[in-house]
């Protein structure tokens, strides 16, 4: 049966897409679009990142391994054949012969990862705890290493470049969507129930019969396929990326913003990388120096940083299971008056 | 109350982000021309793209103070682009859309160069690198990129010949940073032009920016059959003092030779007294004396403006490029993006303080001399001023 809300929650998206991609380019400038698309991609890569880390408890720090892979799959089928030639000319004849649209490079990517997420997760999902952190950050490793290594498919450490910039508000709010509609359905469904008995008690969760490894390799596999996914939007949207992109820095920004958000909630992630892309660009600006006419503050450049550390801090104090918590800001919220207890509509 | 606060939150930074869409677009002023200069003040590449930024600063000072271009006074328009591709992209459509800057200068690496090249070559605005020294640059981005130093060929070539005819070094061992462009690169050149100079590669190893331990490279040198004359070592600048110092403690006293990535404060005050009888390639000797009366003037001139000694090259770089910059406006006698470009591209032998640019041919990377900078126990001497007599394909 199909209650209106659920059709809403499948609707709603669709009407933001239009609505966005329709008005933005007209409504603000090409900066306001950028900060826009950047979020949307943040927001698929976090969103995945939580799957795995938020609902399913296996704290991973690999997941911008699959970033990259997938930025560099992507980037290895679309780019055109021209620059194929002349930046890989080393590619195996089968690879090197022809060149992928956006949309199907992207999926390519998406699978690639999959694919590696099972390899990778076979074994490291039987590890709990910090183990399994500081086994997914050897894999995240591993991947630096290879893409450096792999010079005839990856350029090595020098900047792989002349990727299609294709990545566009539509496609980026267009795949956003699709994430946060697959994984809704996912986690909130009567097998995503597993991730979260999984995650609250290994043990009990057992004894009714739910086997741990492939509870938690599933959300592996689906996060790594939306971390390929957004490894590719990333890729096009660059345009030009090495390795070191995709590293320890980039690891921490989406964690950071993932636990700010709150890591057992889709609406979290996405509120995460909102107020952490936001807060961060407007730091950005404000530490250029303002000038209000009577008195000016001189540019400080590493202020941002500095305040953005510090509302970390707060944050993790004040509200320690990040914004949203487990809470989901559903449609149903917009019907009930009052709040129905979380375990009736997750 | 929770809820409250937490709509509070979103509001405020909701208001604050439309603020500062709207204070980067704030009142143009119609007497002065805007230059973009996105410079990476935060992040690993600070130590070069800090000083170049405030070298670009005392140039665009000294062209104000003496009456501008054509009337105009010259305005830069700063973003720190803290070292991160998503940064410079967004910068790169403040500056375009916001700001609408007819030109820009910025970056001291191919990285940050690459990153942000596209989208100026998409707008037909024109870019200046001061310190980005891919030679494949301007092929790579297109038509509007310039670059206003020498490539890596010229340097490496440069370093080359240093090594066979002043220190005359046959045997180098070559070790390189292998998770940069540039440091890949510039190993590359070295390895092509040494080779063809005579000279033989008898051992190589790599090693990552940020590595920490050096030993595994030091044992592996020290094991070597063969024992190098010399080291050439293709190292970022974050790294470098530390490799030397690890170098020199466990006891390898050949000289180390490298290109511009040595430039740097932390090259002395990280490697201290090992630093000794390291050479590097770079753009200019800074020093009071020793070098050009310009740079001298420079050198004086930055020491009054920021109370330091210019802590590098590249903050003469810097300077240059705005003065590139400000001839070509000058020329061109319009803020037109197509003729600013048509005439940086017609620049010939314009006076800069880190050597003449010209842009031969087509070419949109000038044809400079190399200075070769040596360390003579805590302080640099002016080894040679080289122009390579055979030059790698970019």
């Amino acid at each position: 049966m199909i209650r209106p809300a659920a059709l809403l929650s499948l609707l709603a998206p669709l009407v933001l897409v239009a609505v966005v991609t329709a008005a933005a380019p007209r409504l603000v400038n090409d900066y306001a679009v950028r900060v826009l698309i950047v979020m949307c991609i943040n927001a698929v890569l976090v969103a995945s990142m939580g799957v795995a880390n938020g609902f399913t408890g296996v704290f991973s720090l690999g997941h911008v391994g699959f970033v990259a892979v997938g930025a560099y799959a992507s980037g290895i089928l679309s780019l055109p054949l021209a620059a194929k030639h002349a930046y890989l000319s080393d590619l195996p004849h089968w690879l090197g012969s022809f060149s992928l649209p956006f949309l199907p490079a992207t999926i390519v990517a998406g699978l690639v990862c999959t694919a590696l997420a099972f390899v990778v997760g076979a074994p490291l999902m039987r590890l709990s705890g910090y183990f399994v952190s500081v086994a997914t950050l050897g894999f995240l490793i591993i991947v630096n290493v290879i893409l450096i290594n792999a010079v005839d498919y990856t350029r090595g450490a020098r900047t792989f470049t002349s990727v299609p910039r294709e990545t566009t508000l539509p496609w980026a709010v267009g795949w956003l969507a699709v994430t946060l509609l697959v994984l809704s359905r996912i986690v909130y469904s009567p097998y995503g129930r597993r991730y979260r008995a999984v995650r609250e008690d290994t043990i009990a969760a057992q004894a009714i019969g739910i086997s741990v490894l492939p509870t938690r390799l599933s959300a592996f596999m689906v996060g790594a396929f939306f971390a390929g996914v957004g490894g590719s939007l990333y890729g096009h949207y660059l345009g030009s990326f090495s390795p070191a992109s995709f590293y320890m820095a980039y690891t921490f920004s989406l964690i950071s913003m993932l636990v700010i958000g709150g890591m057992q909630s889709l609406t979290g992630a996405v509120a995460g990388v909102i107020v952490v892309t936001l807060a961060s660009e407007v730091l950005r600006n404000l530490e250029r120096g303002i000038d209000f006419g009577a008195f000016s503050v001189p540019p400080l450049y590493g202020a941002s940083q500095i305040v953005l550390g510090i509302i970390f801090i707060l944050v993790m104090i004040f509200r320690p299971s990040g914004i949203m918590g487990d809470r989901e800001l559903t449609p149903g919220l917009l019907y009930s008056r009052k709040r129905r207890p979380p375990e009736e509509y997750l | 109350m929770k809820r409250t606060g937490l709509f509070g939150c979103g509001a405020l930074l909701a208001a604050s982000f439309g603020l500062a869409l709207t204070a980067g677009s704030g009142v143009a002023e119609a007497d002065s021309i805007k230059i973009g200069a996105p410079f990476n003040v935060t992040g690993s590449l600070s130590s070069l793209d800090a000083p170049a930024l405030n070298g670009a600063k005392l140039k665009a000072k000294e062209i104000n103070a003496a009456g501008g271009i054509n009337g105009k006074t010259i305005d830069l328009v700063v973003y720190d682009t803290k070292t991160d591709p998503t940064v410079i992209a967004s910068v790169a459509s403040q500056l375009l859309n916001s700001d609408k800057v007819p030109v820009a200068m910025g970056f001291t690496d191919s990285d940050s160069a690459l990153a942000l090249g596209p989208i100026f070559q998409q707008a037909g605005v024109p870019f200046v690198t001061p310190g980005a020294t891919s030679p494949k640059l301007p092929e790579q981005v297109g038509t509007d990129m310039f670059l206003a130093c020498f490539g890596d060929n010229v340097q490496a070539a440069a370093g080359a010949e240093f090594v066979l005819n002043k220190l005359n070094g046959k045997n180098v061992y070559l070790l390189r940073d292998n998770s940069t462009e540039y440091t890949t690169l510039l190993a590359k050149y070295f390895d092509e032009a040494f080779t063809k100079g005579g000279g033989a590669i008898v051992g190589r190893d790599d090693y990552k920016s940020g590595d920490k331990s050096f030993t595994a490279q030091i044992t592996k040198l020290k094991a070597s059959a063969q024992k190098p004359d010399v080291l050439y070592i293709a190292a970022m600048p974050d790294d470098i003092g530390l490799v030397v110092k690890q170098m020199r403690q466990a006891g390898v006293t050949q000289p180390i030779v490298g290109g511009d990535g040595y430039d740097t404060p932390l090259l002395l005050s990280v490697g201290g007294k090992a630093a000794n009888d390291v050479y590097y390639s770079t753009h200019a000797f800074m020093a009071p004396t020793g070098s050009t009366d310009a740079i001298a003037k420079f050198y004086t001139d930055y020491k009054a403006a920021y109370g330091t000694e210019p802590e590098n090259a590249f903050a003469a770089l810097g300077y240059d490029t705005v003065g590139l910059i400000a001839d070509a406006i000058k020329r061109a006698g319009s803020e037109d993006p197509a003729k600013i470009r048509d005439a940086l591209a017609a620049t010939k032998g314009y006076p800069g303080i880190t050597g003449s640019i010209t842009y031969p041919g087509d070419s949109r990377v000038p044809q400079k001399t190399v200075t070769m900078i040596g360390v003579k126990g805590d302080h640099l001497t002016l080894g040679a001023e080289v122009t390579p007599s055979w030059l790698p394909a970019p």
